[in-house]
């Protein structure tokens, strides 16, 4: 099998010749970055250099599938927020969104008609057909977009939006709907480009940051709004233990749940029932970064028996992180 | 036989485990400073004004302070830590006190009398400053004063502020690897300014390992033990004695 028809075996229920392995959200580092001659910040905003750092998952790690972007501020720029450069002293970094917010909680937000030619989106796209040209349908390309929650934290700023989680609810609906939208137009447009599965990350959605009712009674439906809309596979990653709301990630329209270590795999298996498919495996800040690739089998060991199906950094994996912790997740997978 | 002296639990559904239940405890037998705990155990910043207002007419600042702001919020911080109150709720308990605060101080024509100073900040490059929120909510909560540097602080301005201020602790923030290398600058040049302050590093990408890789470092697991730390270092513990407390 080559490395699309491993994936895809995996996400239609049929036995794939191992267990892959690749990541949900960024993995590109700066040891990848010298291999390929390809660094930040052109990878975060130029096509060619993104799909040239993508493309080392494969031809540098061995994972089993290509990823763009690197952070999360596409669809957030398109829609008014500034992106503040990740450079951190002598370090190039992942880019954030510029304080103040563009927008307050009374604000009516709005979304623009020429959305994907608005910010980095195009450079994006063209990335996504530089590598499907490259890999065709040996390895699937991987599009990521951004949960409605999340996107409304960029146009909010996270702190008014979790009181308004409490305070008024109601006043959340407006940035959700333009939230979605944002994201789902990102997703149609990156999969005609060809993106074969696409990556949603909502990281201010995990229990760590709001209450689980509100995760059910808020964000859910614009989720599975969004999930239906699109129609190939969709991962869907949320930060931290999601234990409390895993059942109801489940009911998203999701193929795949990313999962970091510290939520429950054979809790959401438990909850999600036999036809959602798990990925995750490591964490990637307190083991892939800091730890030794043994640390890092053993890890990734403990999580396939907690029922992973797909081998994976639990989360964006640091761009300090050694090659060999990576290359020893896929020479667990290969054992698989 | 047992016999059941307890019915409360007998209709409990037990479909319903999406959050746990749990009731903030009385903390005032006076109504009044019970009233206005309960405002602050609700997170009403708005309906909490006047009802403290009201208050001052008949009970001193420091009372209402100590037995009604400040007891509502440990109630607060004990449902946070037993997973019955989420972060949002905490924000709002800690503005709805802080309102209070500020209405007590202005009676008092001064500030409150704080237990000491922490310098707070959220690592450079780091725009994600939800786990200092907590720190800075429970550290005032607890009686201390709290100079609040925000996110994204550069290394020299959180060695300024110490220098400045002279906190008996220092707190990092950090959710990402690529910032959390700001924290053994910081302890390093904090060191070489002779302020051997205890530095409490913690957040999503933070682990023991590294923040005790450096002198003054101790990792902070949980926010919920900021006011504990905070307590060790007003006592003059030092940072040695307090990693092998916390830590390891």
């Amino acid at each position: 099998m080559n490395a699309k028809e491993r994936v895809m075996a995996v996400i239609n229920h049929q036995k794939p010749d191992r267990m892959p392995c690749f990541g949900a959200n960024s993995t590109v580092t700066y040891e990848q970055m010298e291999k390929v001659g390809a660094y930040w910040p052109e990878g975060h905003n130029e096509a060619e250099a993104m799909a040239r750092q993508a493309l080392a998952a494969y031809s540098v790690l061995g994972f089993d599938a290509v990823r763009v972007p690197f952070c999360q501020t596409f669809e957030a720029v398109a829609l008014g927020c500034i992106r503040k450069p990740g450079k951190v002293r002598e370090f190039e970094g992942v880019p954030g969104i510029e304080h103040p917010p563009p927008y307050k909680l009374d604000d009516t937000p709005e979304f623009p008609d020429d959305f994907l030619s608005r910010g980095y989106i195009p450079q994006l796209i063209k990335a996504v057909e530089i590598l499907k040209k490259e890999v065709g349908n040996e390895v699937p390309v991987v599009a990521g977009i951004i949960g409605p929650f999340t996107i409304a934290g960029s146009l909010l700023d996270s702190v008014p939006l979790l009181k308004a989680t409490f305070k008024a609810p109601d006043k959340l609906p407006p940035f959700l709907e333009v939230a979605e939208k944002a994201g789902t137009t990102l997703a149609l447009a990156l999969v005609e480009a060809g993106a074969d599965i696409i990556s949603c990350e909502d990281m201010t959605a995990s229990p760590e940051l709001i209450a689980p009712k509100t995760y059910r009674d808020i964000e859910l439906k614009y989720q599975r709004r969004q999930f239906e809309a699109i129609p190939v596979p969709k991962i869907l990653h949320i930060c931290g233990n999601v234990d409390p709301i895993v059942e109801w990630m489940g009911l998203t329209g999701a193929d795949i749940l990313s999962l970091e270590p510290k939520a429950s795999a054979r809790l959401a298996r438990e909850k999600c029932g036999p036809d959602i498919v798990l990925m995750g495996g490591i964490d990637t800040a307190t083991t892939l970064f800091m730890k030794d690739a043994d640390t890092v089998r053993k890890g990734c060991e403990e999580t396939i028996a907690d029922g992973i199906q797909i081998l994976a950094p639990g989360c964006a994996v640091a761009p300090g992180t050694p090659t060999e912790n990576l290359l020893a997740m896929v020479e667990v997978a290969k054992a698989h | 036989m047992r016999v059941l002296d307890d019915f409360s639990n007998i209709f409990k559904r037990y479909d319903l485990d999406l959050e746990k239940t749990g009731e903030a405890r009385s903390v005032s037998k006076d109504a009044t400073l019970q009233e206005i705990a309960q405002f602050v155990v609700d997170g009403d910043d708005e309906g909490i004004l006047p009802v403290v207002k009201k208050a001052l007419e008949t009970r001193s600042p420091l009372d209402i302070i100590n037995e009604a702001l400040i007891a509502g919020m440990n109630e607060v911080s004990r449902l946070w830590d037993e997973g019955v109150y989420f972060l949002p709720q905490v924000i709002l308990s800690s503005d709805a006190m802080n309102v209070g605060i500020a209405e007590c101080e202005a009676k008092m024509g001064k500030s409150m009398d704080r237990k000491s100073t922490v310098v707070t900040h959220t690592a450079e490059g780091d725009i994600h400053d939800i786990g200092q929120v907590i720190v800075n909510a429970l550290l005032n909560a607890n009686g201390f004063k709290v100079v609040n540097l925000g996110a994204d602080v550069p290394v020299e301005k959180v060695v300024a502020a110490c220098k400045e201020h002279k906190p008996v602790m220092v707190t990092g923030t950090a959710l990402m690897t690529t910032t959390m290398t700001a924290f053994p600058k910081i302890a390093h040049q904090l060191k070489a300014a002779g302020l051997s302050i205890p530095f409490i590093c913690g957040g999503g990408a933070v682990c023991e390992e590294y923040v005790t890789s450096y002198d003054l470092g101790i990792w902070g697991k949980e926010a919920s033990q900021a006011p504990g730390m905070a307590e060790d270092a007003t006592e003059g513990e030092s940072w040695e004695s307090m990693r092998g407390k916390w830590n390891g």
